[in-house]
C-alpha cells in the first residue's frame, strides 16, 4: 500500500515538473491539467499513509513511531498530519491542491499570466515534494515491523489539534498561491486592477483559515498545557503569527490595487513576503533551531534545505521585483489625507510590528550564536510589538472614513482628538472606578474606537436603518472584522492585565480562597480512558450562591510514558475559574495535593473577537450579487 | 495509581500568596518576567518545576520585604544570568538595539511614508466615496 503511495508521490512530482514547464511557457491548458493531474496523484499518496495510521501498520515506519493499536481512531487519523513527515506530505498535498483549485477557479482573460501563475505554483510544489521525498519521507518500511507503535505525543491528542494543522496549512500554503500570482504579475510587469481582483480572493482564502487555525492553538495551549494563559509569545506562535500579521497588511493593500490601481508594487512586494514568511515559520518550527541554534546542527539537513528553500524563492521573487518595480506605476492619484495615504500609513506601522516579532524571535537565537545568551518573552513584545500595534489599530477607523483619492472633512487632528476624548473617559472609569492598569486603559480605549468606528461606518453607509440590512455583503463583513479587533482587545487586555493566579496545596475537606471564589478540594480518584489513567480531582467553588464543580484531571498515557494535565473551567459571563491538578505529596496528616488556580477574566472575548474577524473576512469573499 | 509522578514532589512547596494584592499582583508580573532556568521556554509563572516554585517563593520574599521589580531582575540576573530574564536589559550592543530597533524601524516607516507622499496638488483630485466604488472595476 504505502509503496504505491510513494510511486503516486513521485507521479505528483513529475507532474509538478511538468506544470511548471508549460506553465512558464504559457501554455495555460496543459499547465491546468498537469496541476490536476498533481493533486490527485498527491491525494492518492496522502490517503496512502493515513490508511497505514487507520489500520496501525507498523511496517510503516512513520506509523511505528507516532501511533499506537489503543489510540482513539480520531487521533490515528489525526496522526497523520501530527509528526513532521505526515505534516510535509500534508503541506504538499495542500500546495498541489492550491494549483488544481487555480487551475479550476482562475477565470480572466489573460491566459499567458493564468499559465505563469501555475507554473510557479508547479515550482513550488516542486520544492516541496523534493523536500518531502528526499529528506523526510514518510514512505519508508521498516524491515522488522515491531508489535506495537511508539504512540502519538499524547498532549497533541486533542481534537482542536486534530483539525489545527491542516488550517494552518491552508494558510500557509495558500500564501503560496498568492506568491505564484505575483511572480506572475511581475514577470509580465502588470499588477493591475485584473490582477488584484484575483489576488485578493486567494489572500482572503488564505487568510480565513490561518487566522482560525491559529486560533486554535491558541485554545488549545489554552485549555491544555495547564498554564492559564492564551498567548505565550512563544517563538512557534510567532511563526505562525508573523505571515498572517503580513497576510492582514496584504488583503488591505490588495484592495487599494483592486479599487484604484494604486500601491500595485507595494501589494505584489507583501504577496511574496506573506509566501516567504511561511516558509521562515515553517524553518522555524521544522528544523529544531528554536530549541537552540546547536539543535539545529544534530540534524541539519532539514532546516538547511528549508533554508535553501526560502533564499531560492523568496531570492528569485525579490530580485524579479526590484527588476520590475520601477515599471510598475498607475492608479489614480491621491493625496496624503486621503483613504490610500491613511491605509499606507496603516500598512506600514503594521509592516513595522512584524518586523518587531521577527527581531524578538530571532534575536536570541543570533545571541547564542554569537556566544551569549538572552530570552526575549512577554515583557517585551507587551512594550513593543503592543504600542506598535495599538497604533496602527487608532488609525484603522480614519482609514474607513476617508474617501479614494483625497479626504474633505475631518483631518487628522479632529480624529486624535476624538480618540483623546474617549481615552480621557476611559481613563476617568479605568484609573478612577475600576482601579486598571495602563495598558488596560488603553485598551479598553481602542476597543471601544474600533467598535464604534465599524458601527458609525456602517450607518454612514446605509444612511437610513432600512437600507442597512442591504448594503453588500462585504461591507458587513469588514465592519464585523474590525468590530472583532475592539471586542478581542477587551479581552486581551483585561485577560492580560487583571488574571489572578494562585497555587493552592490542599488536602481532602479543606478549603481554600481564590478571587473571590471558595475552593473545597471533595476527593481525589483514580479513574481510566482508553490509552490512559489519571487521577481526577473533584473541587467545589463557591461565590455566593453560585456553585460549580471543577474536575481537573493529571492523566498519564503509557505507552507514551507521559504526563498531561487536564484542566477544568468553569465559564462565567465574567471570567473563567480554571483549575489545574498539580503533584501530590504525603506529610504528617496525610496527603495534599497542589492545584494551580487561576481567574481568566473575560477571556471569551478574545475568541469571540477572533472568530468575528475570521468571519467578516469570509464574508468579504462572497461575490456581489448583481442586480438586474 | 497515585503514584503519578510522585518521585519528583518532595522538594515542592506552594508558596502563600501575598497579603497584600498590590503587592501580590507585582510578585505574579515579576513571575511572568522570569524564566524558569530549568525549562524549554516558560516563564516561573507557567512552571510545574520544582524549582519554579522555589523562584516564585523567592520572588514573594523579595517583593514583601520591599524589594523593587528592578531589585528582584538583577537578583535573578546575578544568579542565574541575563538568560533568566523574558525581560532582557537594554544594556551593551545587543540589548540596546533589541529595544531600539522596533521604535527605529517605525521613525524610518514614517519617514519612508512621507516620501512616498501623494501628489501635493490635492486640489485636482476628485474626491471617491468608498461607498461608490462598486463600479470602478474595468
Amino acid at each position: 500500500m504505502i509503496e504505491l503511495g510513494h510511486f503516486a508521490a513521485f507521479l505528483a512530482l513529475g507532474a509538478a515538473l511538468a506544470q511548471g514547464w508549460f506553465g512558464l511557457r504559457g501554455q495555460r491548458d496543459l499547465a491546468g491539467q498537469m496541476a490536476l493531474v498533481s493533486c490527485a496523484t498527491m491525494a492518492i499518496g496522502f490517503a496512502t499513509i493515513i490508511v497505514a495510521f487507520a489500520r496501525s501498520d507498523f511496517s510503516v515506519a512513520l506509523v511505528a513511531n507516532h501511533s499506537h493499536t489503543l489510540k482513539p481512531f480520531l487521533y490515528k487519523i489525526a496522526g497523520t498530519w501530527g509528526n513532521h513527515e505526515g505534516s510535509m506530505a500534508l503541506w504538499c498535498l495542500v500546495t498541489t491542491a492550491f494549483g488544481a483549485a487555480g487551475a479550476w477557479l482562475m477565470r480572466t482573460d489573460r491566459p499567458l499570466f493564468e499559465a505563469r501563475a501555475l507554473g510557479v505554483q508547479g515550482l513550488i510544489g516542486v520544492g516541496a515534494l523534493v523536500y518531502l521525498l528526499f529528506a523526510s519521507s514518510p514512505f519508508t518500511r521498516l524491515d522488522v515491523p515491531p508489535l506495537q507503535g511508539a504512540s502519538l505525543n499524547p498532549l497533541l491528542q486533542d481534537p482542536a489539534l486534530a483539525i489545527h494543522p491542516p488550517l494552518l496549512y491552508l494558510g500557509y500554503v495558500g500564501y503560496s498561491f498568492v506568491f505564484a500570482l505575483a511572480a506572475a504579475g511581475l514577470i509580465e510587469g502588470r499588477i493591475d486592477q485584473t490582477w488584484a481582483k484575483v489576488a485578493r480572493g486567494w489572500s482572503m482564502a488564505a487568510f480565513v483559515p490561518l487566522t482560525i487555525g491559529i486560533m486554535l492553538g491558541s485554545y488549545w495551549a489554552y485549555y491544555e498545557l495547564g498554564w492559564g494563559g492564551w498567548w505565550f509569545w512563544d517563538p512557534v506562535e510567532n511563526a505562525s503569527f508573523m505571515p498572517w500579521l503580513i497576510g492582514a497588511a496584504l488583503l488591505h493593500s490588495v484592495i487599494v490595487t483592486e479599487k484604484r490601481g494604486s500601491f500595485a508594487a507595494w501589494t505584489a512586494l507583501l504577496a511574496v513576503l506573506a509566501f516567504c514568511f511561511s516558509i521562515l515559520g515553517a524553518f522555524l518550527v521544522r528544523s529544531g533551531i528554536l530549541t537552540s541554534v546547536h539543535a539545529f546542527a544534530v540534524d541539519p539537513m532539514r532546516g538547511s534545505f528549508l533554508l535553501a528553500g526560502l533564499c531560492i524563492y523568496g531570492g528569485a521573487a525579490l530580485v524579479l521585483f526590484a527588476f520590475r518595480a520601477p515599471s510598475i506605476t498607475g492608479g489614480a492619484a491621491w493625496a496624503l489625507k486621503s483613504r490610500e495615504g491613511a491605509l499606507m500609513a496603516n500598512n506600514i506601522v503594521v509592516i513595522v510590528a512584524t518586523l518587531t516579532v521577527l527581531l524578538g524571535t530571532l534575536f536570541p537565537l543570533m545571541a547564542e550564536a554569537a556566544g551569549w545568551q538572552m530570552s526575549v518573552g512577554e515583557p517585551y513584545f507587551n512594550l513593543t510589538f503592543a504600542p506598535i500595534m495599538t497604533l496602527a489599530l487608532i488609525m484603522l477607523p480614519v482609514v474607513q472614513a476617508w474617501s479614494w483619492g483625497h479626504a474633505e472633512g475631518r483631518g487628522w487632528v479632529q480624529w486624535a482628538a476624538a480618540f483623546a476624548g474617549i481615552m480621557a473617559v476611559v481613563g476617568v472609569f479605568g484609573f478612577g472606578v475600576w482601579d486598571l492598569r495602563t495598558g488596560a486603559v488603553i485598551g479598553i480605549a481602542v476597543g471601544i474606537w474600533l467598535i464604534a468606528g465599524a458601527g458609525i461606518e456602517l450607518w454612514r453607509r446605509a444612511k437610513t436603518p432600512g437600507r442597512l440590512f442591504r448594503l453588500p455583503l462585504r461591507v458587513w463583513g469588514m465592519s464585523l472584522a474590525h468590530a472583532g479587533i475592539g471586542i478581542f482587545m477587551f479581552g486581551a487586555v483585561i485577560e492580560t492585565t487583571e488574571r489572578f493566579e494562585r497555587t493552592l496545596a490542599l488536602s481532602t475537606g479543606e478549603s481554600a480562597e481564590v478571587a473571590g471564589w471558595t475552593v473545597t478540594l471533595n476527593s481525589v480518584r483514580s479513574i481510566e480512558g482508553p490509552n490512559w489513567y489519571a487521577d481526577e480531582a473533584a473541587l467545589v467553588a463557591t461565590r455566593g450562591d453560585e456553585e460549580a464543580m471543577l474536575s481537573p484531571q493529571k492523566r498519564f498515557y503509557p505507552a507514551a510514558r507521559m504526563p498531561t494535565t487536564e484542566t477544568a473551567i468553569h465559564k462565567t459571563p465574567s471570567g473563567d475559574l480554571y483549575a489545574a491538578l498539580g503533584d501530590f505529596r504525603r506529610t504528617e496528616t496525610g496527603q495534599v495535593w497542589t492545584f494551580r488556580v487561576y481567574f481568566n477574566p473575560l477571556i471569551d472575548l478574545i475568541y469571540i473577537g477572533v472568530i468575528l474577524i475570521s468571519l467578516g473576512a469570509a464574508m468579504t469573499m462572497i461575490p456581489r450579487r448583481r442586480r438586474a | 495509581m497515585t503514584l503519578v509522578g510522585s518521585a519528583i514532589v518532595l522538594a515542592l512547596m506552594t508558596s502563600e500568596p501575598l497579603s497584600d494584592p498590590d503587592a501580590e499582583a507585582r510578585a505574579q508580573g515579576l513571575m511572568r518576567e522570569i524564566r524558569c532556568v530549568a525549562c524549554e521556554n516558560e516563564p516561573v509563572s507557567q512552571s510545574a518545576a520544582p524549582i519554579a516554585e522555589d523562584m516564585r517563593a523567592r520572588i514573594r520574599e523579595m517583593v514583601a520585604d520591599g524589594a523593587t521589580n528592578n531589585e528582584v531582575r538583577d537578583w535573578f540576573e546575578a544568579r542565574y544570568g541575563a538568560h533568566a530574564l523574558f525581560r532582557p536589559p537594554a544594556r551593551g550592543i545587543g540589548g540596546t538595539l533589541l529595544w531600539l530597533l522596533p521604535f527605529a524601524f517605525l521613525a524610518l516607516g514614517g519617514v519612508i511614508a512621507m516620501l512616498l507622499r501623494g501628489r501635493r496638488n490635492t486640489r485636482e483630485i476628485t474626491p471617491v466615496e468608498p461607498d461608490h466604488d462598486a463600479g470602478t472595476q474595468p
